[in-house]
């Protein structure tokens, strides 16, 4: 069924994905300032520069620490959702995972606005406050779903099975159901991780002066300087994600939750 | 002297439905009660409430003449074995049978040799370092077993143990689970929705149907004597028809059959049937035989198809009382489709029975 | 599988809650304050006035029109590019299959900041089209790319392009081989058995897909903010431009609102046509 034209789609879809990749990954070592195309020569300034450029590496800690922060958080409080979504039949669950899969479908940049203005509204608030609650609630749905997915591979009634062989309920979930999520959990950990520390939209409008995430900070020098630092900036961040993803592939065959 | 007692259980998933009323149920001491029935009938909700799964609205469970009603589950010595076998499956066998008596921090070297006899009973002492996804769906199912056992419950209940087995599997695994249950002489509360699984490993079948009891006596009496059209439906009677009672004579009552009266053996829940009232009359395929031509003897009837089942021959007849199915010896003589037959009936084993309250007062 | 108990409701509560109040107070009544603030100005009580000047203002409406019409584009531009494609990849042996796929998801992982930049120097007047415009003699001065609807789309689509290549091949996955092979053995040739078996098929994956990058592209910030910039607006710039540069709260939530109203109606438009395949 497939004929031999059809791989061509697959050299056109894949150049296309993947070649804005290499002309940035060449132009972070090109040593013309301009951007000009073919790079030429060799340099590792831009490099050196992303380090010295005060704005990157404190917005890069900022973005790990909301990152982890919203992550951790979004797990901790989805998981039971999770839980109680594939373990239960109830009136109301049909709300519940409507409400908990809202924040994909309203756009990012709305929601930073909308918490923006509801935050003033409410008074006095931290950046960093702000922040981790945008980004926790755009991280539920993915936390709850990739957590149900690998809730629903696992039998509910080992649970039963463990309280019926002496258990109480909380060891049954901590020596039986806990154990057999770690891939799942590792998974939503992944995904929640990289979908916080890539966002945009939502932190254009909560971010403050003096507390911006990296790739807002991206965004903002773009608008002043135009030379290879992002170039840089971006070829490290690749190399960051590909470690990152393909090891949760790897170890947990992370597309099959996303 | 009943081991485990259930009085007047009420248990509702919905308020104002019970899905169980007043339900009671004695099982003795080492007895393998079977409870049967279609999905719903509240088979499992019994079992689920004995494991302490379900809180029940009211009455109570015994065991041993200890009230167990109000004791959570994990606190009941109550071995337990799922219709998924619902393995551990982070844990190797070992481990899976030894959860049990860590729970009950029983001492290392007492876990290891109670846990070694107990796969050695279940002959899987070779596989105590697998993985459940490892194994087998039989060599699950022992290992479950196993881990049930080795606590050494008052009461091993089974849920649907073996409806995820192929069938040639699930012949081998309940003499494996009998064996099992005998030599450790545990009471044993089994649900099934299958006639002959129930009917090969029990002391006692419970039928049960929208959470009431139907009948309930030793595997024989049921299978032969069902005492209603539910319980006969269910214990695979082949033929189903209503006739109108001529006459009854102590145990006996007659119909006509093809315009002779045949005499029946009968069961009513309102005392003795009166002439004229309905009966159900239930025979097998095989409590019947086919002559050629029309007699008088028998029923009348005409061959609609024949199927082949190695020394059987299965035919659908059209008579007045409807298609019937009747076995033939496959050395008897054939008839083809289209065929004029007369059915004999062989009444011995065939079985009236009354419901309808009105016209048997 | 469900397990159903008597008496769950008060342990469904206690999983429940708290983040159900999280996601309450901190998302939902966010949103409901901004949709009031569309409707009550800071001076005055209710009013529509806000939405009414949106549409009758033609710089707005220009660019409502612009956004829906380069999300329309972009969806087609995806949907040809992956058709194809994902076809080739769902009849992959696995282990290469996996191999590709996590190179599709690869791009969906990195920030759209880097992605879009790499369009900068492509497109850039000293980037790499015009070099080789330039050097091939084809034009005499550089020709300006960059600010142009062309490019927003190109940057689009290569943002949103894994979001139709993954739905598709997890439809396309799900079309048994004894399927093809029935077709073909019944006469039809590979277009026909395409069209006819592989198409209907896999439409839930394309469904799913066109509403992904069409909600996507009419939403997407950062692709028009840096190929786009403040002349050529997108909704999203919009908003943008509106909330901190006017500083005209009641107008930004007035195009929220739109955006909001926009990606609901498509993805109503989704659960409908799916509810009728099924």
């Amino acid at each position: 069924m497939v004929s031999r034209w059809m791989y061509i789609s697959l050299v056109i879809l894949y150049s296309f994905l993947l070649g804005p990749f290499i002309i940035i990954f060449m132009a972070s070592f090109g040593a013309n300032a301009n951007l000009a195309f073919p790079p030429q020569g060799f340099t590792l300034d831009w490099f050196a520069n992303v380090f010295e450029t005060s704005q990157f590496i404190d917005s890069f800690w900022v973005s790990l620490q909301l990152a982890l922060l919203s992550t951790i958080v979004s797990l901790v409080m989805g998981m039971p959702v999770a839980y109680a979504l594939t373990r239960f039949q109830f009136a109301g669950s049909g709300l519940v995972e409507t409400i908990f899969s809202a924040p994909i479908l309203v756009p990012g940049l709305v929601i930073g606005f909308a918490m923006l203005n509801f935050f003033v509204l409410l008074g006095d608030m931290q950046v960093m406050t702000g922040l981790f609650i945008g980004h926790t609630a755009i991280l539920f749905p993915y936390s709850v779903r990739v957590i149900s997915a690998s809730l629903r591979n696992l039998d509910p009634y080992v649970e039963d099975a463990a309280v019926s062989l002496g258990a109480n309920r909380l060891r049954g979930f901590l020596l039986v159901v806990l154990p057999n999520m770690q891939a799942g959990i590792a998974a939503a950990f992944v995904l929640g991780f990289i979908t916080s520390f890539n966002n945009v939209p939502v932190s254009l409008f909560l971010s403050g002066p003096g507390v911006t995430t990296l790739p807002v900070s991206m965004l903002s020098y773009l608008e002043y300087y135009f030379d290879p630092t992002i170039a840089a900036l971006s070829t490290l961040l690749v190399i960051f994600t590909v470690v990152l993803v393909q090891t949760a592939e790897r170890v947990l065959g992370l597309s099959q939750f996303v | 002297m009943p081991y485990l007692e259930i009085h007047d259980l009420t248990v509702s998933y919905e308020k104002n439905k019970p899905t169980l009323e007043r339900f009671s149920l004695h099982v003795e001491q080492g007895e393998l009660l079977s409870l049967l029935g279609p999905s719903g009938c509240g088979k499992t909700t019994t079992l689920r409430s004995v494991a302490g799964f379900i809180k029940p609205d009211a009455g109570q469970i015994l065991i041993n003449d200890r009230d167990y009603t109000r004791l959570p589950p994990n606190q009941r010595d109550i071995g337990l074995v799922f219709q998924s076998y619902a393995l551990f499956p982070h844990l190797t066998v070992f481990h899976n049978v030894a959860f049990g008596l860590r729970m009950r921090r029983i001492p290392k070297d007492e876990v290891y040799s109670r846990v070694a006899n107990a796969l050695k009973m279940v002959g899987l002492e070779a596989f105590a370092d697998r993985r459940p996804a490892q194994l087998s769906g039989g060599q699950q199912q022992r290992v479950a077993l196993a881990r049930a056992t080795v606590i050494e419950p008052q009461v091993l209940l089974l849920d649907e143990p073996l409806s995820n087995l192929d069938a040639g599997l699930r012949v081998e695994m309940r003499q494996e689970i009998r064996r099992l249950q005998q030599q450790l002489g545990i009471t044993t509360l089994y649900v099934t929705h299958d006639q002959v699984e129930a009917m090969s490993i029990s002391d006692r079948v419970v039928v049960m149907n929208q959470g009431e009891i139907e009948q309930i006596g030793r595997p024989e009496s049921i299978f032969a004597a069902p005492e209603t059209v539910f319980v006969a439906d269910f214990m695979g009677f082949d033929n189903h028809f209503t006739a109108v009672v001529e006459s009854v004579r102590d145990s006996k009552l007659t119909v006509n059959w093809g315009g002779n009266p045949i005499e029946l053996r009968w069961h009513s829940k309102f005392g003795s049937p009166q002439s004229g009232a309905r009966a159900e009359i239930f025979f097998r395929a095989d409590n019947a035989s086919l002559l050629a031509g029309r007699e008088a003897s028998g029923l009348a009837g005409q061959v609609i198809l024949h199927t082949f089942h190695g020394n059987e021959l299965q035919y659908l007849v059209e008579t007045e009382v409807g298609e019937l199915s009747i076995k033939q010896d496959s050395a008897s003589e054939r008839f083809a489709p289209g065929e004029a037959v007369t059915v004999q009936a062989q009444t011995q084993k065939w079985i009236a029975i009354l419901e309808d309250r009105e016209q048997n007062a | 599988m469900m397990i159903r108990r008597p008496n769950q409701n008060r342990t469904i509560i206690l999983l429940v809650a708290p983040a159900f109040l999280f996601v309450l107070v901190f998302f939902v009544l966010p949103l409901i304050f901004l949709l009031s603030q569309s409707v009550l100005p800071e001076e005055g009580g209710f009013t529509l006035q806000g939405y009414l000047d949106f549409f009758q203002s033609r710089v707005s409406r220009i660019v409502y029109l612009r956004t829906l019409r380069l999300g329309l584009i972009v969806t087609g531009i995806c949907l040809v590019m992956s058709y194809p494609a994902a076809f080739v990849l769902a009849r992959m042996p696995a282990r290469r299959r996996s191999f590709l796929m996590s190179l599709v998801i690869l791009p969906l992982m990195t920030n759209a900041v880097a992605r879009t930049f790499a369009w900068l120097i492509i497109l850039g007047r000293r980037g790499m089209i015009n070099q080789t415009l330039l050097s091939l003699d084809l034009v005499e001065n550089p020709v300006r790319f960059i600010f142009t609807e062309t490019a927003i789309v190109l940057g689009l689509a290569q943002l949103f392009l894994p979001l139709m290549v993954l739905p598709l091949v997890s439809a396309m996955e799900n079309i048994p081989d004894d399927v093809l092979e029935a077709a073909l053995s019944l006469g039809a040739n590979r277009l026909t058995t395409f069209l006819r078996i592989v198409v209907p098929l896999s439409s839930d994956g394309l469904v799913l897909g066109a509403t992904l990058v069409f909600t996507g592209s009419v939403t997407a910030f950062v692709t028009p903010a840096i190929l786009g910039g403040s002349r050529l607006l997108l909704m999203s710039t919009l908003l943008r431009q509106k909330a901190v540069i006017l500083f005209d709260q009641h107008a930004a939530a007035v195009v929220a609102v739109v955006m909001i109203l926009t990606t609901l109606a498509v993805n109503l438009l989704l659960r409908v046509l799916r509810a009728q395949q099924s």
